[in-house]
């Protein structure tokens, strides 16, 4: 037990310690790299000295130490700032497009996984016949189509050619209801969901599908499945309790890798289903040198990934008894 | 590579010369150094094709001049700065925007003003000619107008022939709307079907008399202290009355005020109409509109402070009645200040200090203007419903206006394919008109803009010091390809900095320079410059 707490406590002291540098990186990344973010202005026809005082009033006149240091202060108060081109708390930006693409990406993720590891269980033990060709097939098409071509046929097909599915954002205007809970359990929610989340479960299908189905095929050179056939169980009950369950793992790694960069979205899907995803958002904050935005964007997403990394650590200890805290 | 080493081989030879105590004009006579090589600075690709293609087109024919030309795809923002912060360019592809206080001369003139020459300011080129600023002093101070447009057309004269920018042209707004839904749009220039009278003038002609837009870029904000999109004041301007509309033929009409007239030289005196109302009922007075200037004023809201530069101070005579005391003589103080500026409830207002800090859930949106503001919710919808206490309310057809912000032009279309909304508030994308004008129920409009794509040059940089090379350059720049292949048509090409749709400002008998690559030699030739045996220019 205290090796675990110990080892938790490290785990999570390295975790900030990445945040860290993480943070400094964005942060001067954004500043070297994007343009002033002020220069859109002069299509406004704004004169030097006014765009001067626009800068000051973001605080970047200040040296960029005096900056830098007040970044990182505001940080630890889990104070984001305010975006320069919304005029708005970073933060509640953040947290609303952060739940739009959540419940985008959830349900599909959660969809391809339910789908795709069965199915790769499944092909395993087809090996080499027709079904599992042209299962490798189709979960590889999906995975190397452009999500932005899948979306648009998609639309094309079930939205303007059938007329079934709506084609763009997340419920039909004009609507009333305005908190999260709200907009999300609705009919007219699912509705909008249907298509996007379609499109971004087919393209991750084949993962959890190829990763499962090699695993089972590793898996099954093993004793003990051959201690389950000499014992005479089923062949089904040796797949699925036996084989599966030991293939599962690096599948679980997989998926728990998949939602931590599900928090930046899926751009091209948020685009072409103008979904008002965390995704369109981080693109229109790097376009305007929106540096508040853009840092806590980027931010959030390390976060998500190395929480999650930090997870699947544990998960493992749970699913694996041969791994343990050292 | 040889031929930069042959200009610093000439270079070095000069500066020795000049050691030496020779003669510099013999040596320059007869050593013909090769023109400095040209970097052509553009948009990438994916930011704008058509300003990308036409660099290419460009680049091909000064080529055959004789130039040598580097194409320069610079991505935006970045491109922005180089040009107007850095000045560190040798030629530059960009472009203004036609906003509707634009069409007023003031504006694009002083693009070309000296005293804009600085790091930052508007006329990065460096175009210095005294006799233009002493014009443009003029002209900004002339109030009679036929007066003024004199002044402006002689303007438009006196720097065209010494092509300080080459106007490449002006491109059409192609924007559609729904012929089954509505009806009743007139397009304006540079503002397209969603201007402030698209809402005001459509007619229902379905079952929903909401009139919904669709457009792929949504406001920064709806703080009218904070602002500086045009997206947010395209919406703001349909919640907030103004003193005076410009009409969709951009004629300055007395609309909260009942008349502006010219009491001297310096004042102008405003009486507002009688019984408005603000949103929450409160009346519009003219205390409102002396406080709205004075705060304007105080808070220092950079994207307005050019139109109220002019603005000293702002008295109050009576209930309806302000004047406004100007530092000097501005004939575009009633055309563009008193249009741009939105009247705000003092009642409201009074209490904030400092307004730029405004979260988006503290700014009042209580305007007095034809509708009324009802939501925002970002990357989604806006809306708004008529305000049936307006002056103007009875010619209003439509209940209410919905805004769809979508990801794209691409998500736009669709919308209107599908019927989710009535009209495009952008330009579509040229693949999309074809498909458009094959659709029985959408309507296709083009709209000619004001705005303008020019190309730029440092005339702090050889080879452009030299009036002759601007003018070979501008006639081997084939302008006529451009409108008709990049822009399909839709267009017209470049020829003042006031565009021809802009009638009363423009000036017709401006110099052309039609493509003609002879003359362009002959030009070139008359100034001194020849060809050596590999075709390269050098003089």
């Amino acid at each position: 037990m205290s090796s675990r707490r110990s080892y938790l406590i490290r785990r999570v002291l390295h975790g900030f310690m990445a945040l860290f540098i993480i943070a400094t990186l964005l942060f001067f990344l954004f500043r070297l790299g994007l343009p002033d973010p002020t220069a859109a202005l002069i299509t406004e026809g704004l004169s030097p000295e006014e765009r001067e005082r626009v800068r000051a009033s973001f605080g970047l006149d200040r040296p960029i130490w005096e900056q830098y240091f007040l970044y990182l202060v505001n940080i630890l108060q889990g104070d984001f700032g305010y975006s320069f081109h919304y005029r708005a708390p970073v933060a509640d930006i953040i947290w609303e497009r952060l739940g739009n693409t959540m419940i985008l990406m959830l349900p599909a993720i959660v969809l391809a996984y339910a789908v795709g590891a069965p199915l790769g269980a499944w092909l395993s033990w087809r090996r080499g016949s027709r079904t599992d060709t042209t299962g490798i097939f189709v979960g590889l098409m999906f995975r190397s189509a452009p999500m932005f071509w899948t979306g648009m046929i998609a639309i094309l097909v079930f939205g303007i050619g059938l007329g079934w599915l709506p084609t763009s954002g997340m419920r039909t205007l004009p609507y009333e209801a305005s908190g999260f809970f709200d907009k999300i359990f609705t009919l007219d929610f699912l509705h909008h969901l249907i298509l996007p989340a379609l499109v971004v479960a087919l393209y991750y299908l084949g993962s959890p599908l190829l990763i499962m189905r090699n695993t089972m095929l590793e898996v099954y050179g093993e004793d003990f499945i051959e201690m389950a056939r000499a014992k005479g169980l089923p062949e089904r009950r040796i797949l699925y309790a036996h084989a599966a369950r030991n293939a599962l793992l690096p599948v679980v790694t997989q998926l728990a890798v998949t939602i931590g960069l599900a928090a930046g979205g899926q751009v091209v899907v948020e685009v072409v289903f103008s979904w008002p995803g965390l995704g369109r958002e981080i693109l229109n904050s790097v376009r305007t040198s929106d540096f508040p935005l853009a840092q806590a964007s980027f931010l959030v997403m390390a976060a998500f990934v190395i929480t999650l990394n930090l997870l699947v650590d544990i998960l493992y200890t749970l699913l694996d008894p041969r791994v343990s805290f050292k | 590579m040889k031929t930069i080493n042959n200009n610093l081989f000439a270079r070095k030879l000069l500066a020795g010369a000049v050691g030496l105590g020779l003669s510099t004009l013999a040596v320059s006579a007869t050593a013909q150094e090769p023109v400095a090589p040209i970097n052509l600075m553009t948009t990438t690709e994916s930011y704008d094709p058509i300003r990308y293609e036409a660099a290419f087109i460009i680049a091909e024919r000064w080529r055959e001049l004789g130039f040598e030309v580097n194409v320069q795809p610079t991505e935006f923002s970045t491109a922005l700065e180089r040009f107007y912060d850095q000045q560190d360019f040798d030629a530059t592809i960009l472009g203004w925007t036609g906003r509707t206080d634009r069409l007023d001369p003031q504006f694009f003139l002083s693009t070309l003003d000296s005293r804009q020459s600085n790091l930052g300011g508007n006329n990065p080129g460096g175009y210095d000619n005294p006799e233009f600023d002493a014009l443009f002093d003029e002209q900004s101070r002339e109030f009679d107008p036929d007066a003024r447009q004199q002044l402006v057309q002689e303007m438009q004269e006196l720097y065209k022939s010494d092509v300080p920018l080459l106007i490449l042209f002006y491109r059409d707004e192609v924007v559609a709307y729904n012929n089954e839904a509505f009806e009743g749009f007139n397009p304006m220039a540079g503002e397209g079907l969603y201007s402030e009278w698209g809402p005001m003038e459509a007619v229902p002609l379905g079952e929903r008399s909401v009139l919904r837009i669709g457009g792929p870029q949504e406001p920064d904000n709806l703080n009218p202290l904070a602002s500086t999109s045009v997206w947010g004041w395209k919406w703001m301007r349909l919640y907030y009355d103004r003193l005076v509309r410009l009409s969709a033929d951009v004629e300055p009409l007395p609309w909260a005020a009942e008349s502006v007239d010219q009491v001297d030289d310096t004042t102008i005196a405003v009486t507002l109409r009688e019984g408005m109302t603000f949103h929450d009922g409160e009346p519009v007075t003219a205390e409102d509109v002396a406080f709205t200037f004075n705060y304007y004023l105080d808070q220092d809201y950079s994207y307005f402070n050019s139109y109220l530069a002019a603005l000293d101070s702002i008295e109050q005579i009576d209930d309806l009645t302000v004047h406004f005391h100007l530092g000097e003589p501005s004939a575009s103080f009633a055309s563009i200040t008193l249009s741009q500026i939105p009247i705000l409830p003092k009642h409201i207002w009074e209490e904030i200090e400092d307004a730029s800090t405004l979260s988006p859930s503290d700014t009042p949106t209580v305007g007095s203007g034809p509708f009324v503001h009802e939501r925002f919710d970002r990357g989604e919808f806006m809306a708004l419903s008529k305000f049936e206490d307006h002056f103007h309310a009875d010619e209003i057809a439509v209940d209410g206006v919905e805004f769809i912000i979508y990801a794209d032009m691409e998500g736009v279309y669709t919308g209107l394919q599908t019927g989710q909304i009535d009209v495009t508030a952008w330009r579509m994308e040229p693949g999309q008109i074809g498909l458009a004008e094959a659709e029985e129920h959408l309507n296709v409009v083009n709209v000619p803009d004001f705005g303008y794509y020019h190309l730029t040059f440092n005339l702090r940089r050889e080879p452009f010091d030299d009036r002759a090379v601007r003018r070979a350059l501008a006639m081997a720049s084939d302008r006529e390809r451009m409108v008709n292949v990049l822009l399909d048509g839709r267009g017209e090409v470049g020829a003042s900095v006031i565009a021809p749709v802009n009638t009363f400002w423009n000036d017709p008998f401006v110099e052309r320079f039609p493509f003609d690559m002879d003359a362009a030699r002959a030009e070139l030739e008359e100034a001194g410059y020849s060809w050596d045996s590999d075709g390269r220019l050098v003089k």
